[in-house]
């Protein structure tokens, strides 16, 4: 479903040239729950950011489903978003003048969904928030306002989920359900990408992809094996 | 301060990092302080020029007025009124009214006027001087008296640029010698009768030679106007008191009225002119200032947030408050200095410019110009300190956030939904993306009010502005209106005396043929006109009364309440003078008018008469009575004014120059000329329109994207994480202008009351006030409001779009990661 092909991606900073990607290719299939690892610095945001056509590699080629994302243009670039991918962050990136509610229902309207505030009751009673819909932002807590972020991608019906770090601002036991709910969405044949530095999280993953300095220096099932949501501990 | 360096060059890098928002919220700042530097000495400039030209040309102190049609003996009243204490120099005049007849060949130009008849003997006159610059000709001399030679008026010649040498022709179809133009300081400003403006246009005033005047008018020896200069020391009231017990003696049969300088229209309204021009110019550039302030706080406020975790850090290294807020501090104070000294560089063109404006539209021999440091101090003071002071508010909230929180990331990624709350129950039409731009602006409600009170401020000055004119225009409509509403082509006619109505000379302006021998006029009235004065308690106001035979006159005043009938003997006021006086219909109000004593004299006299109805004309002197009322002035059977109405396809220069030719015919005025004046100065006004359109226009759009720009900057990820959804452009774009359409429809709508009371206020209080002879109709109209709607709203509405490059150009990835 998603392949990279010999991609890097480098920036000029000044006279000098940092290299973020490195010859990284790499194929993901569909229903997957793939973990990036990697330390600040290792080029795995850009990794995401590439997949996701927020960026563009400085050479390489990305193919989704089968296709080619060259996308030329801008207007390619967002359709490809709207249509394909759905990003998680680490800050959430809630629209703070909106209600959880509100929040999912934006992407629903944007694709034109009818019945739009219907559905998004549902998603978010998916995630566990059919209490909450009617809750701003400020007044949910971290994992609350994740959850919302999650139901956001997930009401986009996307198939690919782009996670940044979604456990970061959260704490221990926060973060253990916001993980459980993004596997069962790999579960649910949905394609699942979550970006971390923490080694423990990439315990549950089907498999990981370590990049150290913009290459990948391994690929396959957890080291230590995989466990259960229940076991993980950090 | 441990290192001044390192905060200037902090707080450049700040201010370089918002160029734009500085370069914006810097040119309102110079707007301000450029008409506070620039325009903050009118007032002086003007004041000095009204002193220095009354001063050198011997404005009168004091001047007697005899009652109309009253005339004394030249020789006789100098007599009578010789040494009395106090009277440095006297002079007595002729002034009798005429037509004046400049035309030169081409259109016809017939205008009422005034032929003064002044005393040349000895360089004269010495009281009100004449001056006559260089290159207009020559001023009277002795030699001219006798001589039919006349210099003319500045205004009237200045407006229809004539030339010593043109032909004058004056009633009675006499010609005059054009020798020069001249200024006169009871004529620095010519305001017709019934206070309407452009008199220069209407009103010509001839000087001539005494003995001239008098041979021109057919009164020798006579005079009924005497002009004095009082010793420096002597007190006005007890030489008034000394001229009237000389009158009361020699002639106590003649009546007069005497007034002091400052009691005359021309010279309090050169004074009050300049004092409340420059409570305008201020007005503005204070709200100008304002609107800066405004913009300054937006952009102060987020500074502040953009520098919160910077805050925090400091909070946590231990670095004292006050040192933070340095930093944001010192950023609004360059902003300050960089506007206000662009705007004191700006006051000076603007000065330069405006002193050359002053001296097209307020001609005076003298000017002289200084420079105003005090306008420019104050437009210093001003302009710094009121962007510094908006950006105290937000850096002094700023500092005041607990360390923990200010470092905390993500402490404004939830931050509170302000009152977006408040709408969740309004059915909103529409999506998601119609409900965010709403609740975006509930959601800082502190700063959203700002924004609409900046915008409010620009629809303010603009609704004013424009409303002024409106409120001007439909009370000169409303004037227009009353006038016009019957009878719209008749001429009004004043005769140089009381006629008996059936004297041939009289009769025979109604039989008046044209060129091809039909008779020029259709309708035709005997009426009268008078100067009096309505008194009630404290109040006394001047009026013109007009009796006309209400029974079969061509045209009568509408009532709006009461009526105007022939059976009961009243007064049919204006509303103006109803409310000036405290009296409404059926009230007893004092009439004071001249009552006819001998064949030339007149005396002022005081009658009790019931005010019986109330017309629809705002101009106040503007009184009716039946022509039975003539027996109150010993006129029965009198006339001194006529009503024509011209026949079918008789053009109005035909009756103008027809009439010229009549003895006894001192003006003849279409009652069109009146609209004709309305849309000269509607021409006047709207280049002055335009140019505080176009200012208005450049403030809103500077606050506007000053608005929006900030905004982005403070959306900055929402926007990001819109992109990231895939949302395109042109909807994120929509959803900014959406916002500022709901801001500028907000700040439209708070101008627009605020102009409706600042208009009420400056009508009721300044208007009455300084132009007390109309009563104004406050009005904004519908094309104003669509003005005000288009800057308000429609600018406001649309300049996002300025932000397009800026949303297309953005990098997502890293906007994403930014932690505020």
């Amino acid at each position: 479903m998603i392949r990279l092909e010999h991609v890097a991606k480098r920036y000029k900073m000044g006279e000098v040239v940092v290299t973020a990607l490195d010859d990284v290719s790499l194929e993901v299939d569909k229903g997957e729950f793939l973990v990036v690892l990697g330390p600040s610095g290792s080029g795995k945001t850009t990794l995401l950011n590439i997949i996701g056509a927020l960026d563009e590699p400085t050479s390489g080629e990305v193919h989704i489903n089968g296709g080619t994302v060259s996308l030329n243009s801008t207007g390619d670039r967002f359709r490809f978003r709207r249509e394909t991918v759905s990003f998680i962050f680490q800050t959430f990136n809630l629209f703070p003048s909106l209600t959880a509610l509100e929040n999912v229902q934006f992407v629903l309207d944007m694709a034109n969904t009818s019945d739009s505030a219907e559905r998004a009751r549902d998603v978010l009673a998916s995630v566990g928030l059919g209490e909450r819909v009617n809750h701003f932002p400020h007044e949910l807590s971290g994992g609350e306002q994740q959850r919302v972020a999650i139901a956001r991608a997930l009401a986009t019906g996307n198939p690919i989920l782009l996670a940044d770090e979604p456990t970061g601002e959260l704490d221990f036991k926060t973060g253990i359900q916001i993980l459980d709910l993004l596997a069962h969405q790999a579960g649910d044949g949905k394609t699942v990408l979550v970006v971390t530095h923490n080694r423990e999280i990439s315990r549950i993953a089907d498999r990981v992809v370590e990049l150290s300095s913009g290459h990948i220096i391994s690929d396959g099932p957890p080291r230590t094996g995989k466990a259960a949501i229940a076991d993980l501990q950090w | 301060m441990t290192n001044m360096t390192l905060w200037l060059r902090w707080s450049w890098r700040d201010l370089r990092a918002r160029w734009l928002q500085v370069v914006a919220i810097s040119i309102i700042i110079a707007l301000g302080s450029a008409m506070f530097a620039g325009l903050g000495g009118v007032e002086d400039w003007r004041i000095r020029a009204n002193d220095l030209n009354y001063a050198r040309l011997n404005m009168y102190d004091l001047r007697m007025a005899l009652s109309d049609g009253s005339y004394l003996d030249q020789d006789e009243l100098a007599a009578a009124l010789a040494d009395i204490p106090g009277v440095a120099r006297s002079e007595a005049r002729l002034v009798t009214p005429t037509l004046v007849d400049a035309s030169d060949g081409g259109e016809a130009l017939v205008v009422r006027g005034e032929i003064v008849g002044v005393d040349v003997s000895d360089g004269g006159p010495h009281v009100s001087s004449l001056y006559v610059r260089e290159g207009d000709g020559r001023t009277l001399v002795e030699g001219d008296s006798g001589q039919p030679v006349a210099v003319v008026e500045y205004h009237f010649a200045a407006y229809y640029d004539l030339e010593p040498g043109d032909p004058i022709r004056i009633s009675g179809d006499v010609a005059l010698d054009y020798v020069g133009t001249g200024f006169s300081p009871e004529y620095f400003m010519i305001i017709p009768e019934t206070g309407m403006f452009f008199g220069e246009s209407s009103f010509a005033v001839i000087f001539v030679p005494l003995e001239t005047a008098q041979q021109l008018a057919g009164r020798e020896g006579l005079v009924n106007d005497v002009a004095f200069i009082l010793d420096e020391d002597a007190d006005s009231a007890s030489v008034q008191a000394a001229i009237e017990a000389r009158m009361e003696g020699a002639f106590p049969s003649t009546g007069y009225a005497i007034n002091a300088r400052e009691d005359t229209q021309v010279y309090t309204t050169l004074y009050k002119d300049a004092e409340s021009d420059q409570w305008m110019f201020n007005a503005l550039a204070t709200l100008f200032l304002f609107g800066a302030a405004m913009g300054a706080f937006n952009l102060a406020g987020r500074m502040v947030e953009a520098q919160r975790r910077e805050i925090g850090i400091g909070m946590a290294l231990g670095v004292p408050r006050r040192w933070l807020a340095f930093r944001p501090l010192l950023v609004g104070l360059q902003i300050a200095v960089l506007g206000t000294a662009l705007g004191l560089l700006a006051g000076l063109g603007v000065g330069k410019l405006f002193q050359g404006m002053l001296e097209d539209m307020m001609p005076l021999p003298y000017w002289e110009f200084s420079f105003q440091f005090g306008g420019f101090l104050r437009a210093a003071v001003f302009g710094i300190l009121l962007p510094v002071v908006a950006t105290l508010i937000p850096v002094w909230r700023a500092v005041r956030v607990a360390p923990v929180d200010a470092i905390t990331t993500g402490y404004l990624v939830a931050k509170g939904g302000g009152l977006a709350r408040f709408v969740q129950r309004l059915p909103l039409p529409g999506k998601s993306f119609v409900h965010m731009p709403v609740k975006n602006v509930l959601r800082s409600p502190w700063r959203s009010g700002l924004t609409v009170l900046a915008i409010a401020i620009a629809v303010l000055i603009m609704t004013t502005v424009v409303g002024a004119l409106d409120t001007f225009l439909a009370t000169m409509q409303q004037a227009e209106d009353a006038t016009l509403n019957r009878a719209a082509d008749r001429f009004l006619v004043n005769l140089d005396f009381f006629y008996a109505a059936n004297y041939s000379g009289v009769t025979g302006i109604e039989s008046l043929a044209g060129a091809d021998g039909e008779p020029l006029f259709t309708g035709f009235e005997t009426a009268m006109i008078v100067g009096g004065w309505l008194i009630h308690g404290d109040e006394k106001i001047e009026i013109a009364l007009e009796l006309h035979d209400m029974d079969a006159a061509l045209w009568t005043p509408t009532a709006t309440e009461g009526a105007l009938t022939a059976d009961e003997p009243g007064l049919v006021i204006s509303d103006k003078a109803a409310r000036d006086l405290g009296v409404g219909v059926g009230d007893r109000i004092t009439l004071e008018h001249p009552h006819r004593e001998g064949l030339l004299s007149f005396r002022l006299v005081q009658t009790e008469v019931p005010v019986i109805g109330i017309h629809d004309n705002p101009l106040r002197a503007y009184t009716y009575m039946d022509m039975n009322g003539a027996a109150l002035m010993g006129l029965e059977g009198q006339t001194n004014y006529l009503i024509l109405n011209p026949a079918p396809g008789v053009e109005p220069d035909e009756v103008r120059l027809a009439l010229l030719t009549q003895p006894g015919v001192t003006s003849s005025q279409a009652v069109t000329e009146f609209s004709d004046a309305v849309d000269e100065l509607l021409e006047m006004m709207t280049e002055i329109l335009a140019v505080a359109q176009g200012m208005v226009v450049v403030m809103a759009f500077l606050i506007a994207f000053n608005t929006t720009s900030i905004s982005v900057d403070e959306r900055v990820r929402e926007i990001a994480t819109m992109f990231a959804f895939g949302l395109r452009i042109r909807t994120v774009m929509r959803m900014q202008m959406l916002e500022n359409l709901v801001i500028g429809t907000l700040g439209t709508i708070v101008g627009v009351a605020l102009g409706w009371i600042v208009l009420n206020d400056l009508f009721v209080t300044v208007g009455e006030n300084e132009i007390p002879d109309i009563g104004f109709a406050v009005t904004i109209s519908a094309e104003t409001v669509l003005l005000a709607a288009l800057l308000g709203v429609v600018v406001v509405a649309l300049t996002p779009l300025l932000s397009v490059r800026r949303m297309r150009n953005m990098d997502i990835p890293s906007t994403l990661r930014v932690m505020e």
